[in-house]
């Protein structure tokens, strides 16, 4: 089906924040996610006719989207970005990290409930670090999923891959993110446990403090001392 | 293994599918029913259910402009 100009051009606009939204998660980069967006309006154009529904616009216009995205690092010859994306579904460890297990253990429970405590003091920033680190397979799900608000259906369209896929990538995805979490808080000290940060293997990028405002994302401040 | 182990194992594996809200009828009311019985997995799903949100609330309405004149632009060229 084709859609209209006007329809297009609607769906575009009503969509933009969130293409540019997701465009520079996935970038990191302001002036190249403002390129991905353009190049995405303009390959969506161009292949409007292969549009099943209106409905599915938003799924179809993110899929064009993630596959300019790729297409830019083929370009680019980001052979290790690219090897991640491809080995995105076989690193079954990540799926298996809970930070709730970390955070929920006999030693730290000197507190009422340090794995809420945790998040109480969660700071966005660190949560912004963490799942910039992500390996870019991980985190274009958690997006989806989380910033988004995508369905598993909608995800499954988007990305192109199996229901279950979405299912397990996610898994291992949020327990990624939580790796860097744990990892965080205990680059900042702030655990007080002596767990060994590198359990079911160490992500790529481990991002460092930014500062006192970082200290306050775990609650056991001065445990350690 | 108890019925209690099994059935938290189980209810562990779903937590995800719940707190995104794409269980079907049948395991959501199975998992409730678990989660009103059960502290540590309830604590579990509320821990996952508030990160959940807290990674959420990362989204912003990111600025139209200036890639929304430049956009405008190109559809106008379309």
């Amino acid at each position: 089906m084709a859609v209209s100009r006007e329809v297009f051009e609607a769906r575009v606009l009503a969509l933009l924040g969130s293409l540019q939204g997701v465009a520079r998660r996935l970038t990191r980069n302001d002036a190249d996610a403002e390129d991905l967006v353009a190049e995405t309006v303009e390959r969506a154009w161009r292949a409007r006719d292969a549009l099943e529904s209106e409905e599915a616009f938003r799924a179809w216009i993110f899929r064009i989207l993630d596959n300019a995205f790729i297409s830019g690092l083929r370009r680019a010859g980001a052979r290790p970005q690219l090897e991640s994306i491809e080995r995105a579904d076989e690193d079954a460890e990540d799926g298996s990290f809970s930070l709730f297990e970390r955070l929920h253990q006999p030693f730290l429970l000197w507190f009422s409930n340090p794995e809420q405590e945790f998040l109480d003091k969660l700071l966005r920033e660190d949560l912004d670090r963490a799942l910039a680190a992500l390996p870019d397979r991980y985190r274009v799900v958690v997006i989806l999923a989380d910033l988004e608000e995508f369905s598993y259906a909608e995800i499954a369209a988007t990305l192109e891959i199996p229901l279950g896929t979405v299912r397990s990538r996610l898994a291992r995805a949020r327990g990624a993110l939580q790796k860097v979490l744990w990892q965080q808080a205990q680059a900042y000290g702030l655990t007080g446990t002596g767990a060994p940060a590198g359990h079911g293997g160490e992500l790529e990028s481990v991002p460092q403090r930014a500062g006192p405002a970082a200290r306050s994302a775990c609650g056991n401040e001065g445990r350690e001392q | 293994m108890t019925k209690q182990q099994i059935d938290c194992e189980l209810a562990l594996k779903q937590i995800f599918e719940y707190v995104d809200h794409e269980l079907g009828e049948h395991e959501h009311a199975w998992l409730e029913q678990h989660l009103r019985t059960c502290k540590s997995c309830f604590s579990r799903m509320e821990f996952e259910r508030r990160l959940k949100e807290k990674v959420g609330a990362l989204r912003e309405d990111e600025l139209a402009s200036p890639l929304g004149e430049r956009i405008k632009s190109l559809l106008k060229s379309f």
